[in-house]
């Protein structure tokens, strides 16, 4: 048993690095969601094209695909950086669209005669935006965006295929010193799912403080 | 932002992700080494092979079922040269392990009738658990932690770690150098464990040979650490990188078959032992390693010569 306990260590680290990835992606992801959904609202129209572009872009590349073009084809054209890095780059950009979409949703849900009042109040497309709509559909979209960064999570996963020590990547590794795939990867299953839990749990205590009853 | 500046970014943009996804596409795939002969070679060597009879066979329920099935699941990879490594003109494996494969899969079923089941490392030991593949045959190293998990026949080869650079620089020439280096690895080889006792600033561990090889290149670690049979073959196929120590570590390969089947792994030693003495393992090297590593075939190592064999 105490071949476990020495390598309870790297697991956990594995754990806190899948953990500062995803705040990180996430954090990324949602303001860069909220630049490209006001662009998809806008009424200029090569803003509007450059939103639909972007989300379709990324959404239709699998996240996969996204880390090895980022870690081993930028630099080949002169532009390196750490693979951690570039990990929560190619996450952020990636799951942005998904947070865009959720978004869009929201910004839906939002009665159009809240735009016409704002309208009428004299603000402006940027000001109606952030005092009138986006607020009101941040607060209707809260369990969905839990669930979107649920998915975010699962996904740095493949994070491990590009040579970050993320949690899959530290249980491969112990299970190179042990050869207990079975034991190992459930528990670093559990892990996940523990670590999805809270954020669900988080969503669902935020959206009863927050979400507009109607 | 006007938008004919908008329009050009967006171009920029794409042009970089398109030459990005070009080279990851070249540099994946890897020069397939030339094999103008050595089909030809191959099918004397098989033609040469020997077959079970069955007394050989009746030993064996394991190798019964898999001459009752017709074919034999062998869980290797497609992208190792010298070792098994796909011909996309012909779709055959061709290499050391590939050639192995055949050689059993005809000792059992009298035809070198081959599936390949692609088992990266981190699923071998699951693979054989469920009986999804009969053997996992491909630089399957042997250590007591694994043989409590698989069974290995053999060993069938002895392999070790050594370092790749890129060409001409030589600040990494023993494995005392990598301290302080940033050594990219495997995932889960045991190069990536064994490199850990030389204290290295950073192991970096991806999933292929042959995206280490390309971020040896560009940079991203000072050294790449694996069996020299995996390093011989990109030294053949990459001149940007190359070979810069000797093994250090001994690192014997075996064939994992289901834990515990005792009767299939004298079955499998008795056939490697055949091969060995035809000359048929040494040919077989010759025809791969042998034509990247310098010297003759080296001894074959003895059956259950190592702790977990």
């Amino acid at each position: 048993m105490t071949r476990w306990g020495d390598h309870l260590g790297e697991f956990a680290e594995g754990a806190l690095s899948t953990v500062l990835l995803t705040v990180f992606s996430a954090a990324g992801a949602v303001v860069l969601a909220v630049v490209i959904t006001a662009f998809r609202i806008c009424p200029v129209r090569p803003l509007r094209a450059f939103g639909t572009g972007y989300v379709e872009l990324f959404q239709n590349i699998p996240l996969a695909v996204w880390l090895v073009l980022f870690v081993f084809g930028l630099p080949t054209v002169g532009i390196r950086f750490e693979l951690f890095t570039t990990a929560i780059l190619a996450t952020a950009l990636y799951m942005a669209s998904y947070y865009a979409e959720t978004l869009r949703a929201g910004v839906n849900g939002v009665e159009r005669g809240q735009a016409e009042a704002a309208r009428a109040l004299g603000l402006g497309f940027g000001q109606s935006l952030s005092a009138v709509v986006l607020p009101q559909a941040l607060r209707t979209i809260i369990q969905p965006l839990g669930n979107v960064t649920i998915q975010l999570l699962m996904n740095t996963a493949l994070a491990a295929a590009v040579g970050v020590v993320e949690l899959t990547e530290a249980t491969n590794r112990v299970n190179l010193a042990l050869a207990e795939p079975l034991p190992l990867y459930i528990g670093a299953g559990v892990c996940y799912a523990v670590l999805a839990l809270v954020i669900s749990t988080g969503a669902g205590v935020l959206d009863r403080k927050l979400a507009i009853p109607r | 932002m006007t938008a004919s500046t908008r329009r050009r970014r967006l171009a920029v943009l794409l042009t970089a992700v398109a030459l990005g996804a070009v080279t990851a596409c070249t540099s994946s795939g890897g020069a397939v080494p030339d094999s103008g002969g050595s089909a030809n070679q191959e099918q004397s060597l098989l033609d040469r092979a020997p077959v079970a009879s069955d007394a050989d066979l009746a030993t064996s329920p394991a190798a019964q079922a898999i001459k009752q099935r017709g074919q034999i699941l062998i869980g290797s990879q497609l992208d190792t040269p010298l070792l098994s490594q796909q011909n996309p003109t012909t779709g055959q494996t061709e290499g050391f392990d590939a050639i192995l494969g055949r050689l059993l899969a005809k000792y059992i079923l009298g035809q070198p009738n081959v599936k390949i089941v692609n088992s990266t490392s981190q699923i071998r030991e699951a693979l054989l658990q469920n009986n999804t593949v009969d053997v996992v045959l491909h630089t399957y190293s042997i250590t007591p932690a694994r043989a409590e998990k698989v069974s290995f026949a053999g060993p069938y080869f002895v392999s070790g770690p050594a370092i790749m650079a890129r060409k001409g620089d030589t600040s990494v020439t023993k494995p005392q150098d990598l301290k302080g280096k940033r050594v990219l690895a495997v995932t889960n080889s045991t190069g990536s464990a064994m490199v850990q006792q030389y204290e290295p600033a950073q192991v970096i561990t991806l999933s292929t040979n042959s995206e280490c090889v390309t971020a040896l290149e560009q940079g991203r670690g000072d050294a790449y650490v694996n069996d020299l049979t995996q390093l011989a073959g990109n030294a053949q196929t990459n001149d940007k990188v190359q070979i810069v120590s000797g093994t250090f570590g001994q690192d014997p390969y075996g064939i994992g078959i289901h834990h515990g089947d005792e009767t299939f792994k004298r079955f499998v030693n008795t056939w490697l032992e055949k091969i060995q003495a035809a000359g048929l393992w040494q040919e077989a090297y010759k025809e791969t390693l042998g034509t990247v590593i310098p010297g003759d075939a080296p001894v074959p190592p003895k059956t259950g010569s190592v702790p977990g064999s």
